[in-house]
């Protein structure tokens, strides 16, 4: 019993700290920055991540089993995965561009999991007999942290996309008074940007050489890296799942590779990666090209993870909504 | 991987981390296209017009000094390109020729892009169904999307897309197109890339994607800054040449031949290995062979082949809550003399392996009921499967009571009712 009440109240102190985190950020982004609150919006993802890492230790001692057997679980280590990679961002950035894209995505998965759609599953299950393997701390695990990578790794370019045609959007920018909506960069950098005005900008990018442009274009250039970086991460972590799965299926069912739908899906998205880190390559195509390819995966991860289990065929049926 | 050469020129400094994203990416494969201006090249090198194609020269500067395919430097040498011409230089040239096809880097992205979509298609389409599926799921009179019929489906093949001749065709191209980039490109690759390559000039560093002046700075501090970064350092009086991440280079070439080693292990088991399933009620036995098909024409059956399984007992665990914790089976080995070979108990995740044959369990069902009445029998009742829906089966049996002889047999029937 005190597992689970521990577990209650762990899952009800992070969907608390995220839904006041989540709050935050929205007022930072569209009412004003409070330079204060951002410093409280850090220390809640980390109070967050250690109720979260609790919650996953004590949801493994009292099941007995690696918790990662269905979809709620799966859901909480994905979110506890945006965690870690927002802490891994925070120690190499101290400026911490990126954590306006981590941060949301861990606290929208968070937010999700611990919600209201997936109440029947909290408690803890038991294993059906295919899911009693070794196999199963690897698989899973692999694939789930390199979804969480290769996602940031998309919403990055996406992010770099969404600069690049800045021009668009920008009347809807004017209008908030505000110069980028989807980023929050570090204070100095706004004001900067700030003072420079909305004319200059009209500029475009190849012309870097002028000192107005020249954090737009750091700033792309930095996207870009961040991107590219997480993105060959999350590719080795996908890799190492998929081939680990392969082997596991072969002790399991019979064969290496079966055309599951979820199978197929995984593998779709390591081709779709595999095009990305191949634009890479060509500096003719490096930038915009690869963020567009990358900005499919993000949609590819999606079906992959969730759509597919929509349907609850096949063989990977464990994390299926019914 | 990054390279950074430095010289002892003019005036701003700009942030350090600026020369860190410095990329080195020299294109192997412009060397192919215009192989008789490879020596001229390098006079180029130093015109205006060259700002345009950076790239372009700094890739031939690099790729001239070490990775001339050894039938051009012969033409080259010999300087005439009538030997080019003919028959003779026809089957010379077209190995290269092929294999310049083959490594184009678009033609690997195009194919990467086409299997990703077909296998797409693969998940939405039902695969393996009768005709009659597909005639009633896309009809010609209501096609889906305007125009896809079930001719669409069942002339290309996407019923069966995986094994279906459009995919496995696309399949070898990519494994065509693998071989040939990794020989042509990404071997030259890692040897050019270890060459320590000193620019001789300001010029010729300027000419590089990312390049800087520092006035007043020292090459000896450079170095050791860069060295503290985690470059490795080479100093050759002026000049200063360094690399890292040298073992990115070497990562595609690993990853290219694990897939065609994929591909070729796929290959082999899709056409020499052998396939099979047979439902055995406990006690009883049944012989590898006859339960074995072949896969493809490579298949050939081994000795083991003829063992015969004896299936000594079927079981099941269960959890607390009714639900089922873990199939077993105890199977028994006997060779062709009747002697006992092996015996283990299977259950799920730990198959049985013996001669090159794994055993899993794959499904489960009820063979017969046995009653017991008044110390008669064990009478057995053959039950039928009348409703199998995935996990959720349902068996009936019919148990006579009176005379089983006469016209009209009175009896009970029983049901059986599994719902996980």
């Amino acid at each position: 019993m005190i597992f689970s009440t521990l577990e209650h109240i762990l899952t009800h102190i992070s969907f608390s700290v995220v839904s006041i985190g989540i709050t935050i950020q929205l007022i930072t982004l569209l009412v004003d920055e409070i330079i204060g609150l951002y410093d409280s919006l850090e220390k809640g993802m980390i109070t967050t991540f250690v109720c979260l890492t609790g919650l996953l230790v004590t949801r493994w001692i009292y099941s007995g089993h690696f918790p990662l057997s269905d979809l709620y679980e799966s859901l909480i280590f994905l979110s506890w995965s945006f965690f870690i990679i927002h802490r891994i961002f925070y120690f190499k950035k101290h400026k911490n561009h990126l954590s306006a894209i981590t941060a949301p995505s861990a606290i929208f998965t968070q937010g999700f999991a611990t919600s209201g759609f997936l109440t029947k599953m909290h408690q803890s299950g038991i294993l059906v007999p295919a899911l009693q393997a070794q196999w199963l701390m690897m698989h899973v695990s692999m694939m789930v942290l390199g979804y969480a990578a290769l996602l940031c790794g998309s919403l990055l370019s996406t992010a770099r996309l969404v600069i690049t045609f800045r021009k668009i959007i920008r009347i809807f920018y004017k209008r908030n008074h505000l110069l980028n909506v989807n980023e929050s960069f570090s204070f100095g950098e706004i004001q900067y940007l700030n003072e420079k005005n909305n004319g200059l900008l009209n500029t475009s990018f190849p012309y870097f050489l002028s000192a107005t442009n020249y954090y737009g274009y750091q700033l792309i250039q930095q996207l870009d890296q961040w991107s590219y970086r997480i993105i060959s991460l999350g590719f080795i972590f996908l890799t190492i799942g998929i081939l680990s799965g392969a082997v596991w299926a072969n002790e399991a069912w019979g064969s290496y590779w079966n055309w599951d739908p979820k199978e197929t899906w995984a593998f779709i998205t390591w081709t779709i990666f595999g095009i990305y880190l191949h634009t890479r390559t060509n500096p003719n195509w490096e930038g915009v090209n690869s963020a567009i390819v990358a900005s499919m995966g993000f949609l590819i991860i999606w079906i992959c993870y969730f759509g597919v289990n929509l349907l609850g065929i096949g063989l990977h049926s464990y994390g299926s909504f019914n | 991987m990054e390279t950074l050469n430095s010289s002892l020129h003019r005036t701003h400094f700009l942030s350090a981390p600026l020369l860190h994203y410095s990329t080195f990416n020299p294109q192997v494969y412009t060397l192919f296209k215009k192989p008789s201006l490879s020596f001229s090249i390098s006079c180029k090198l130093k015109t205006s017009q060259d700002v345009k194609k950076k790239n372009e020269n700094v890739s031939k500067k690099i790729v001239l000094s070490d990775t001339q395919p050894p039938p051009l430097k012969n033409e080259e040498a010999l300087g005439k390109v009538e030997r080019t011409r003919g028959v003779f230089g026809l089957v010379k040239r077209l190995p290269r020729r092929v294999l310049a096809v083959f490594s184009n880097l678009p033609l690997a992205i195009g194919e990467m892009f086409a299997i990703a979509g077909l296998m797409a298609i693969g998940t939405v389409i039902e695969q393996g169904e009768t005709p009659e599926f597909y005639f009633d799921k896309y009809p010609e009179d209501n096609p889906v999307l305007g125009f896809f019929t079930w001719r669409w489906v069942l002339t290309l093949g996407f019923d069966h897309m995986f094994s279906s001749p459009i995919f496995l065709g696309l399949l070898v191209l990519m494994g065509l197109s693998l071989m040939s980039c990794t020989y042509t490109t990404q071997i030259p690759l890692v040897k050019v890339a270890r060459r320590w390559k000193f620019l001789q000039s300001a010029e010729a560093i300027r000419k590089q994607e990312f390049s800087d002046s520092l006035p007043r700075a020292s090459i000896q501090d450079l170095g050791v800054i860069l060295m503290g970064a985690g470059y490795e350092v080479f100093l050759k009086g002026p000049f200063l040449y360094a690399f890292k991440g040298l073992v990115g280079r070497f990562a595609p070439i690993g990853v290219h031949i694990a897939m065609l080693l994929i591909m070729a292990g796929g290959t082999l088991s899709a056409t020499g290995s052998f396939r099979g399933s047979v439902t055995v009620p406990q006690g009883l036995n049944f012989v590898m062979g006859d339960v074995l098909g072949p896969m493809g024409f490579l298949s050939t059956p081994t000795d083991s082949f003829n063992t015969e399984v004896h299936v000594n007992k079927f079981y099941m665990d269960y959890y607390d809550s009714g639900e089922v914790k873990q199939f077993h089976t105890d199977l028994s080995l006997f060779d062709l003399g009747g002697k006992e070979v092996m015996r283990k108990t299977i259950s799920v995740n730990d198959p049985l392996r013996y001669g090159g044959i794994t055993m899993y369990q794959t499904d489960w069902s009820f063979s017969a009921l046995q009653i017991l009445k008044d110390d008669e029998g064990p009478f057995n009742l053959a039950m039928a499967p009348l409703k199998v829906n995935g996990d959720k089966k349902l068996y009936g049996t019919f148990l006579p009571v009176g005379d089983v002889n006469s016209s009209n047999v009175k009896g009970m029937y029983v049901l059986l009712a599994l719902i996980p």
